[in-house]
C-alpha cells in the first residue's frame, strides 16, 4: 500500500488542476522558496502545452479554422471537460468532436465538430495497421462468377462520415498540396470516405451507393451483395468505377489480412 | 518485500549491442535518416509513438531498426503513479518490445496519474522508501512482463517534497539493487535540479554505483527567472559536458544519447553533439590508460 504517496499525488494533481487548490500540497513540498506557488504553475503549463500540441497534431484543419490563439482555449477547455485516461498521447482527443458540438463558443461553426469527427479518423487512420492489399492482379485473375460471390475485408484505416456538411471538401481545401479552394456553400451535406492507399491518409468525397457497398463488405457479404445494397441506396451507383476507386485507394484488403491484425 | 528479479541476462545482450553516442530519433529527420548511410552509434525512440498496430511511424521505425541499434525510452508508464497505474500500457510496450527487439528499454523515475486521469507529465516523486517500495515492485513488474532488464532514468523537477528518506543517487542505487534493473543517469536532469533546488550534481554523481549505470542522457536546457527547464532544445551547456566528464570517469564510457524536443534543428547538430560526446569518451579512456 502506498497511502500516502497516493494522497500526495491527489494532491498535486488537484494542485495542477486549479491554483485553489494548491495549499493541501503545500505541506508535502519545501516551500522555503517563495516561488513554489509559480513553479506548480510551470507543471500546469507544461501539461496544457503536451495536450494542446497533441490536439494540433490530430486536428491541424480545425486549428487552422479557428485559429491557433482560440484553439489554444479550446484546448484547455477539453482537457478540463476530458481529462486524457493514457500515457500515450496519441490518444488524447478521442472525445474532441463531441466536445466542440456541445461547447458554447462554437456554436456559430456548426460544421466544425463534424470537421473534427473527420480529422479523429484520420488520425487513428494513420496508426491503422498496415494489411496486404488487394491487387488489381487478384481480382483480375478471379472468374466474373466468383468475383460477385468474392468476399474481403476492409482496410483497418478506412472509415467514413456522414456531414450536414461538405466536410470532406473542407478536409482537401486545407491540404498543403490541394489545388481546391473552400467549397461555396456550406449548406450542403456530404459523405467523407478515408483511405490510407500506403502511408499517407487521404479523404475522398464519396456516395450513398459507395458507403452503403463498402459497409456491407465491411459486415462481411459478399461482392454480389455489396452492390444490392449500392444500388438500393443510390440507383446510378456505378460499382465498376468504384472497384477501380477502391483499388486505387486500397481500400479492399484480403479477408485474412484483417483477422491477422 | 517485492520478488528480487534478475534479467542480467537481458541487460548483458543489450548493453553489448549499444556502444558510443546515439541520437533521439524524431519525425523531422526520418526521411533523412533513410535516405543517408549510418550516422550514429545508435537511435532513441520514444516508446510511446510507435504504439500503432501498424501506418508510418512504426514503417520508419522498422526500417531503422535494420541499420541501427535502436533504445525503447518510454515517456508514459508513469511507474511512480500510486493509483491511475496502467496494465494496459505496459503490455502495449510488451508489444512493441517483441516488435522491434531493442538493445536497451528505458522509463523514468516518476509518476503521472491519479485514479480515472493521466498527467502526461514526469512529475517528481517524493525520494521516500514508500515510494521506493512502489517503484520496486513496479520495476520488477515491468521487468516481467518484458522478460528483461530496464534502465530507469532520474527526472529534472521544480520542486521538491519535505521528508525525503535519500537523495536522487541514493534513491537509483536502491532501486537498482532491490529490483535489479540498471540507472539511466540523465546528467542534464541532475544540473537543471541543482539550480532549482541547490542539490550538487557532483556529489549525487559521485555517489551513484557506477555499476548500475547502462545509458547517460544529455540535452540542453533553458534558464528563466523562475526556474531551470529541461526543455531539450538546445546544445548541451558547457557545465554540463563538465558534468559528462566527471560521469563517465566514475562510471565508465557507458552508451550516452543525445536529445532534441523543442525547436528540433537539423540533423546534422545532432550529429554534431554526439561526436562530441564520442571525443570525450575517446579522451578519457585515453586518460585512463595513461594511468594505468
Amino acid at each position: 500500500m502506498s497511502a500516502q504517496l497516493e494522497r500526495i499525488q491527489a494532491d498535486f494533481a488537484a494542485a495542477l488542476a486549479g491554483p485553489a487548490a494548491a495549499d493541501a500540497l503545500l505541506p508535502a513540498l519545501i516551500s522555503d522558496d517563495a516561488r513554489v506557488l509559480d513553479r506548480l504553475a510551470l507543471y500546469r503549463g507544461n501539461i496544457s502545452a503536451a495536450w494542446e500540441k497533441a490536439l494540433a497534431n490530430a486536428y491541424p484543419v480545425v486549428r487552422a479554422l479557428v485559429g491557433g490563439e482560440f484553439f489554444s482555449g479550446l484546448a484547455r477547455a477539453y482537457g478540463r471537460a476530458h481529462p486524457s485516461v493514457s500515457g500515450d498521447l496519441n490518444r488524447f482527443g478521442a472525445r474532441f468532436a463531441e466536445f466542440i458540438d456541445q461547447f458554447e463558443h462554437t456554436r456559430s461553426l456548426p460544421y466544425l465538430g463534424d470537421v473534427a469527427a473527420l480529422e479523429w479518423r484520420v488520425h487513428v487512420a494513420h496508426y491503422a495497421a498496415d494489411p496486404v492489399t488487394l491487387t488489381r492482379e487478384r481480382i483480375g485473375a478471379l472468374p466474373p462468377a466468383e468475383l460477385l460471390t468474392a468476399r474481403f475485408a476492409l482496410h483497418p484505416a478506412c472509415a467514413w462520415l456522414r456531414s450536414r456538411f461538405p466536410v470532406a471538401s473542407i478536409w482537401i481545401a486545407h491540404q498543403p498540396q490541394t489545388t481546391l479552394g473552400l467549397p461555396d456553400s456550406l449548406d450542403c451535406s456530404e459523405l467523407a470516405l478515408v483511405v490510407r492507399p500506403r502511408w499517407r491518409v487521404e479523404v475522398l468525397s464519396s456516395s450513398a451507393g459507395e458507403i452503403a457497398a463498402l459497409s456491407r463488405l465491411g459486415e462481411g457479404a459478399d461482392l454480389e451483395e455489396a452492390i444490392t445494397a449500392g444500388l438500393q441506396a443510390e440507383p446510378e451507383f456505378a460499382f465498376p468505377k468504384a472497384l477501380v476507386r477502391w483499388l486505387d485507394y486500397s481500400v479492399l484488403v484480403e479477408p485474412s489480412a484483417v483477422v491477422a491484425s | 518485500m517485492e520478488k528480487r528479479v534478475t534479467h542480467q541476462a537481458g541487460l548483458n545482450s543489450g548493453a553489448s549491442r549499444l556502444e558510443g553516442a546515439g541520437i533521439g530519433l524524431r519525425a523531422p529527420h526520418y526521411r533523412e535518416l533513410l535516405a543517408r548511410g549510418r550516422c550514429a552509434d545508435w537511435l532513441e525512440a520514444h516508446s510511446e509513438n510507435y504504439f500503432g498496430d501498424g501506418g508510418f511511424d512504426l514503417h520508419v521505425l522498422m526500417r531503422l531498426r535494420e541499420r541501427y541499434p535502436i533504445s525503447l525510452h518510454g515517456v508514459g508508464l508513469a511507474l511512480g503513479s500510486a493509483a491511475g497505474y496502467s496494465n494496459a500500457h505496459l503490455q502495449k510496450l510488451a508489444a512493441l518490445v517483441r516488435r522491434i527487439e531493442p538493445a536497451l528499454v528505458s522509463e523514468h523515475l516518476c509518476w503521472g496519474a491519479v485514479d480515472g486521469r493521466v498527467l502526461n507529465d514526469l512529475l517528481p516523486l517524493p525520494m521516500t522508501r514508500e515510494a521506493l517500495d512502489l517503484t520496486c515492485s513496479r520495476v520488477a513488474e515491468m521487468q516481467d512482463v518484458l522478460q528483461r532488464r530496464v534502465l530507469i532514468e532520474n527526472v529534472s523537477s521544480y520542486v521538491r517534497f519535505a521528508g525525503d528518506d535519500y537523495d536522487e543517487a541514493g534513491f537509483l542505487n536502491e532501486l537498482a539493487r532491490r529490483s535489479g534493473c540498471g540507472i539511466l543517469l540523465d546528467v542534464n536532469n541532475l544540473y537543471v535540479n541543482q539550480l532549482n533546488h541547490g542539490s550538487d550534481a557532483a556529489a549525487q554523481i559521485d555517489a551513484i554505483s557506477p555499476r548500475y549505470v547502462g545509458e547517460i542522457h544529455l540535452a540542453g536546457h533553458l534558464v528563466t527567472e523562475l526556474a531551470v527547464i529541461d526543455h531539450h532544445g538546445a546544445r548541451v551547456s558547457d557545465a554540463v559536458w563538465a558534468l559528462y566528464e566527471r560521469a563517465i570517469t566514475h562510471c565508465g564510457c557507458v552508451p550516452t544519447l543525445i536529445e532534441w524536443d523543442t525547436d528540433v534543428p537539423e540533423l546534422d547538430v545532432l550529429i554534431d553533439e554526439a561526436a562530441t560526446a564520442r571525443q570525450r569518451c575517446t579522451a578519457q579512456r585515453n586518460r585512463d590508460v595513461r594511468a594505468a
